[in-house]
């Protein structure tokens, strides 16, 4: 039965991604990327992708995460970015070039904003009244409140069809652990999609992970496959 | 013109602005070069988006076996003792629940009101990256920029307002520059120090806004001897010194699932022993039965919030379980509700988690749909969002918070133990001053940095629980 979860390669566990899709990117600065599912959705050819991410900061250790996406970007699959940070001026590789040629789509999310959507669309919230953006370019005709504490601007949440997040290691459950870094966005991306599919670096039986260790309960990760 | 400072001398004069406890976020560029600069084992936390709260390029009291770790810059950082790894909606919720005292940010420009701008370029017009910049602008409660004093063209970086487009708008505390370091006050930019040679004449001619002269201007010289303190400790003696400053008409979140497992049982007693009265308490339960032989040990009570009651001390309670299991045993809450001594507002369980967590996390409210078309929606504003009804609920936050941890380092990092983790790890970020009862206390850098629940930036003060005390009476 757990093993349901557990698929033998990349391609067999995003065989039902669609044209159209909105895939949701776990990684920073290099750590925590899916490498593996991020090459096969390139080499799979769907069309009109929307991709949730942040780029990584400068540097080789974020390199990584670029070149993935930049492949699926040069390859037109991807019609819309939604980051915190899209692509460095001047360094940004396939997205600069689309996007200044007008073939994609870019909306521009700080962070936090970004994050706590995504926890309000994994969390069957229907908005957010968040501080953040009032009186910043991110303030932009969004409904606004005040409240005891302040103006607060209303934030929607965010969901995805897919995410990819790399975590260190799974059951066969589905319950995941991370190592540093490379948490980051996956609990929340984890939460946030239809399925989630984790890239493990290591799949184990349930019961080995110590259960007050987990960060993502399987209840949030749908796939499993092998980091290789 | 005399020399500039350099960026590591940049980086000291903004770590002399700190002081020991604080937390403080950095950004990328200058502002990384901070962790390059603090003395090994100062008493202040860094915290990246990369995940590490306390961390340090170098490694003077990290444990080897450090995860992997980023700092702002991508670069590699390791733990220091009492550091912990997070994943980036705590990061998020830190920042914007006002949890983290300073930011350090580099903007490409700032402004006269303290307006900042993260970075603008003209070949990506229309296009703003922000990454954590605005929300280390919104939620540092102090804000220092660090950037150079002009574009290499010469240009001013501090400009005279208002700008139309802002990153954060009148954020910025402190301006320090290769030349100067600048207090942003209401009347206007001032300028307290210069890099040595500089005069105000210089600095001013470099700066793109009035700037006035602070009285007895001063050379840049910067002294880490605040760093060179100790933490102030969190460890109280005992639960009655631990809150001695509980005072009257308080709102204290408390802790505790179903019963006697698990709850600050200790904190509870000193609390009573206390008499602090008109207490409003936020809890899950608000105590269930004091009955003997009520699933507790033979001819036993059982110590819960119920203790408070007793004792004449609730004049509110905000929970969701307000009564006993039991018609025919009535909790002592129920029966003062019915005398009209207390008042109670009710929450569903999953709304009370979730209204504590934005206290928390500086989210003012959020719809929800739980309780949408039921009693719990009266008086509250009801919305259609995609075709499906929301009701709009408000943060909790309280004075006092009194939880249950297992273990806890002297830090005040924090690990629980099977359901008494339950709300507990969404009450401590809501609380100005939150208090945990531990069964031990170790030093820091023994807990596994992966598997603390709450960090030690949302604990106030710690106290062990006597050994053999008994949650029965």
């Amino acid at each position: 039965m757990p093993q349901e979860k557990v698929y033998t390669t990349p391609n067999a566990a995003l065989a039902d991604v669609q044209d159209g899709s909105t895939i949701l990117v776990a990684g920073f600065a290099g750590h925590g990327v899916a490498e593996g599912l991020l090459t096969a959705l390139s080499e799979g050819g769907k069309q009109d992708l929307t991709i949730i991410y942040r780029h990584g900061p400068h540097g080789e250790s974020g390199a990584g995460q670029l070149s993935v996406l930049d492949r699926l970007v040069s390859n037109g699959q991807v019609s819309k970015l939604v980051s915190p940070i899209p692509f460095f001026p001047g360094n940004g590789g396939a997205i600069e070039e689309r996007w200044q040629a007008g073939l994609l789509e870019i909306e521009v999310v700080p962070q936090g904003i970004l994050v706590e959507r995504l926890r309000a669309g994994g969390s069957g919230i229907g908005g957010v009244f968040l501080p953040t953006a009032v009186g910043t370019r991110f303030d932009s005709g969004q409904e606004k409140r005040e409240f005891p504490q302040g103006e607060a601007v209303l934030e929607l949440p965010l969901k995805g069809d897919y995410a990819f997040i790399k975590a260190a290691v799974v059951d066969t459950l589905g319950n995941a652990i991370y190592r540093g870094s490379a948490r980051n966005w996956a609990p929340v991306m984890a939460m946030a999609a239809r399925i989630t599919v984790a890239e493990a670096g290591r799949i184990v039986e349930p019961g080995e992970l110590d259960p007050e260790a987990i960060i993502s309960p399987g209840i949030f990760v749908n796939r499993i496959v092998s980091a290789g | 013109m005399p020399a500039k400072l350099d960026e590591l001398i940049m980086a000291r004069r903004v770590a002399a602005e700190l002081s020991p406890g604080q937390s403080v976020a950095l950004g990328a560029g200058l502002p990384a070069k901070l962790a390059d600069v603090l003395p090994p084992g100062a008493p202040v936390q860094l915290l990246s988006d990369g995940g590490a709260l306390g961390y340090s390029h170098s490694s003077s009291g990290s444990k080897s076996g450090s995860p992997a770790l980023a700092g702002p810059e991508g670069e590699s950082v390791v733990l220091e003792r009492g550091g912990s790894v997070l994943g980036l909606v705590d990061w998020a919720a830190m920042l914007r629940g006002g949890h983290v005292d300073v930011g350090v940010i580099q903007p490409a420009r700032v402004t006269a009101s303290g307006d900042l701008i993260g970075w603008t370029t003209a070949a990506t017009p229309g296009l703003f990256a922000p990454g954590r910049t605005v929300d280390l602008a919104a939620g540092c409660c102090e804000v220092i920029a660090m950037l150079p004093h002009t574009g290499s063209d010469g240009t001013p970086n501090i400009i005279a307002g208002p700008s139309p487009v802002t990153d954060g708008r009148g954020c910025v505390n402190i301006i320090i520059t290769d030349i100067a370091v600048i207090r942003v006050e209401e009347a206007g930019l001032i300028l307290t120090e210069v890099a040595p040679g500089w005069s105000y004449d210089d600095v001013a001619a470099l700066t793109g806004a009035p700037l006035s002269l602070a009285d007895g201007l001063k050379e840049i010289a910067p002294s880490l001897e605040a760093l060179d303190a100790e933490r102030a400790g969190k460890v109280f003696s005992d639960g009655p010194s631990a809150i001695e400053d509980l005072y009257d008409g308080a709102t204290v979140m408390i802790d505790g699932f179903g019963g006697p497992g698990g709850m600050a049982h200790y904190l509870l007693v000193s609390l009573r022993d206390r008499g602090t009265r008109g207490l409003t308490i936020i809890s899950n339960t608000i105590g269930i039965a004091r009955i003997v032989n009520f699933g507790t040990p033979a001819g036993k009570l059982a110590i819960d919030h119920s203790i408070l009651v007793e004792n004449g001390q609730v004049a509110k309670a905000i929970a969701t379980y307000p009564v006993s299991p039991s018609a025919s045993r009535p909790s002592t809450f129920e029966l003062a509700y019915r005398r009209g001594e207390v008042e109670l507002e009710l929450v569903p369980q999953g709304t009370l988690a979730e209204r504590l967590r934005a206290g928390g996390a500086g989210i003012y409210a959020f719809y929800t749909p739980t309780g949408a078309g039921t009693l719990i929606a009266e008086g509250k504003e009801s919305r259609i969002i995609d075709g499906k009804e929301y009701i709009l609920e408000q943060a909790l936050t309280a004075d006092f918070c009194l939880i249950r941890g297992h273990k806890a380092d002297s830090q005040g990092n924090v690990v629980y133990k099977g359901t008494s983790r339950n709300f507990n790890a969404a009450m401590a970020p809501s609380a100005r001053t939150t208090i945990v009862e531990v069964d031990e206390v170790v030093e820091a850098g023994e807990l596994d940095p992966e598997l603390i629940v709450t960090p030690g930036i949302y604990v106030d003060r710690l106290v062990v629980r006597p050994e053999g005390f008994s949650p029965y009476e």
